[in-house]
């Protein structure tokens, strides 16, 4: 029998290729709108012509957002934020995954209430909070917001990855007379890698992207950050279009790098998040 | 031998749940100090007539929830938040799960399925301040990208920041789009847990496609169909930068939604109490959403 051509086959597909281009048109959109002057996005805004190219939207992007600063100060938030998410997600994880004790349990209940809290509540306490203790207007206070609001998500990730590892490593440990912390230091956390990805993509996008805390606790003109930065350039600029798509671009490009490369943590990451109802 | 196995166990258990409490305590301290306390000070403040400034802080008892229910615009604004949810929630959840359905069926003559999921996936790295103004530039009367198509196409140009009713339905398109990513990947990861065999005996017993989808995939897919519904709705009660950044509220208030008139009492006109009082009843909202949600669909589970 030869082989026929399957059209239900094919049109199945075709609508699926059209309805993913229809998802990526937007992104086409800024990242090629970035190279171009606000005329030619305006009169061609989905074409490529060697004309209209241009480098020039930036530099002025760069300097509106003060891109560097904001680069520096959001990449600090970002990383110090995730090592002390990690450090305290993957010691109470183990704690629940592994110890057999009512209260953990108890302790994982409140942090899986936590999650369904919203941050904007709670944005007046916040505040007063840092004024309180000194860290408002200065780097640690979005770290140490985003510290306690991203622990419940991340120590479901660990506690759940945890439960999953076998027992017998374990008890072959304990026999041999190793102790909690040694079970927790040499078993459990060489195994850690692939959640610990995860759960860095994750939390990572998340503080990257964040714009309510920085706002409430940073002041633009001390500390800018990126998503702040950009959301002034843009409603100062907002008509001077390529300069708000370099922008776009700018701000994104490193989660976009990350992703490229690392696009199996992202996927596993969100995937596990739904695997406990 | 028995007897001091036992007591060698319990020693153990003991050394075990100290150690973890002290495994608790960093994770315990952060929760507590920057989420559970600042959750609960929102309940304490909303009862004051606290203006951020003053040292003291009166107890109003009900006033600020009393004012609220007066206040001009609240049930259009209310009205907008649940229209905004629950629209941005069925959109998202069907958009996904016809994708997911469609990126499942694998085989020769078909597109790359990695490629297609990364891309459904893109969207969803971009921050609410991107997505918003990203699409409050498409959207734009005379120079959005999206009424140039339309007039290209022959149609009339469409007011979708400057008309009511519609604009509410531009700002669901805009989140839903950096939504659907994920609800794609969740329900993915859903599909492939499905075993093959269902089918292939469901196929020996004569099944159609159509009814082996409506009696093995949908209900197996029930528990991740309520976390996508559960985690999109919660998102969508949550998200304050991007639909503002699309609509601004506008036309009038109307697509002014209850995330971000909480920060409009506490910045703009430094009412702490009332914006307190708001910020319960969003807590409240999202709640009691979360809990019909979570009942509602653990009993279809159920059933199923």
């Amino acid at each position: 029998m030869k082989k026929r051509f399957d059209v239900k086959k094919f049109a199945e597909e075709l609508i699926l290729l059209v309805a993913t281009v229809f998802m990526l048109a937007p992104i086409y959109y800024f990242a090629l709108g970035a190279f171009k002057t606000r005329k030619s996005i305006i009169k061609h805004p989905l074409i490529i012509t060697k004309e209209m190219f241009t480098l020039g939207n930036f530099p002025r992007a760069i300097k509106a957002m003060k891109y560097w600063k904001a680069i520096r100060n959001t990449g600090s938030i970002t990383v110090i934020s995730l090592i002390l998410i990690i450090f305290c997600a993957s010691l109470a994880g183990f704690a629940i995954a592994r110890v057999r004790f009512r209260l953990f349990e108890l302790y994982y209940s409140l942090l899986v209430t936590c999650m369904v809290v919203p941050f904007v509540a709670c944005v007046i306490p916040l505040v007063v909070q840092a004024v309180n203790l000194g860290t408002h207007n200065s780097l640690l206070g979005p770290i140490l917001i985003q510290v306690g609001w991203n622990i419940p998500f991340a120590t479901f990730l660990f506690t759940g990855f945890m439960r999953g590892i076998s027992r017998d490593l374990e008890d072959a440990a304990y026999i041999d007379g190793c102790s909690t912390f040694g079970v927790y230091s040499r078993i459990f956390l060489p195994l850690l890698a692939p959640v610990t990805a995860s759960c860095c993509i994750v939390s990572g996008i998340g503080i990257w992207n964040d714009y309510l805390v920085s706002l409430s606790i940073l002041s633009v003109t001390d500390y800018p950050t990126l998503m702040v930065g950009m959301n002034g350039f843009f409603s100062e600029k907002g008509n001077e279009l390529g300069y708000a798509f370099a922008g776009i671009l700018l701000a994104s490009i490193p989660m976009i790098i990350l992703f490229l490369f690392l696009q199996k943590y992202f996927i596993k990451g969100i995937a596990a998040g739904s695997v406990k109802g | 031998m028995d007897n001091n196995n036992r007591k060698k166990m319990s020693q153990r258990q003991k050394n075990q749940i100290i150690t973890g409490l002290f495994f608790i305590l960093p994770s315990l301290i952060m929760t507590a100090v920057f989420v559970v306390i600042p959750a609960f000070t929102v309940f304490y403040y909303s009862f004051t007539d606290w203006n951020g400034i003053s040292p003291h802080k009166n107890f109003v008892g009900l006033e600020n929830y009393r004012k609220l229910a007066h206040l001009e615009g609240f049930g259009t604004m209310m009205m907008a938040t649940l229209v905004f949810a629950v629209g941005m929630t069925i959109l998202t959840i069907v958009i996904a799960f016809i994708v997911a359905l469609a990126l499942d069926k694998k085989g020769k003559g078909r597109i790359n399925r990695g490629f297609l999921r990364s891309a459904w996936f893109f969207p969803t790295l971009l921050s609410g301040v991107v997505v918003g103004i990203l699409w409050r530039t498409m959207y734009n009367y005379n120079n959005g990208v999206i009424n140039k198509i339309i007039v290209a196409c022959g149609g009339q140009k469409i007011n979708w920041l400057e008309t009511v009713g519609l604009t509410n339905f531009a700002i669901i398109f805009g989140a839903t789009w950096a939504r659907i990513g994920i609800c794609v990947v969740i329900f993915m990861a859903g599909l492939q847990a499905i075993s093959q065999d269902l089918y292939e005996a469901a196929a020996l017993d004569g099944a159609t496609a159509g009814q082996a989808r409506r009696y093995i995939t949908i209900p197996l897919m029930a528990p991740s169909i309520t976390i996508n519904m559960l985690t999109t709705s919660i998102a969508a009660y949550k998200s304050y930068e991007l639909p503002y950044l699309i609509s601004q509220g506008r036309p009038g208030t109307t697509t002014l939604l209850l995330s971000q008139r909480i920060t409009f009492f506490a910045f703009n006109t430094n009412e702490y109490g009332r914006s307190s009082a708001l910020a319960v009843v969003l807590i409240l909202i999202i709640t009691a959403f979360s809990l019909v949600q979570l009942f509602v669909m653990r009993g279809r589970e159920d059933d199923a």
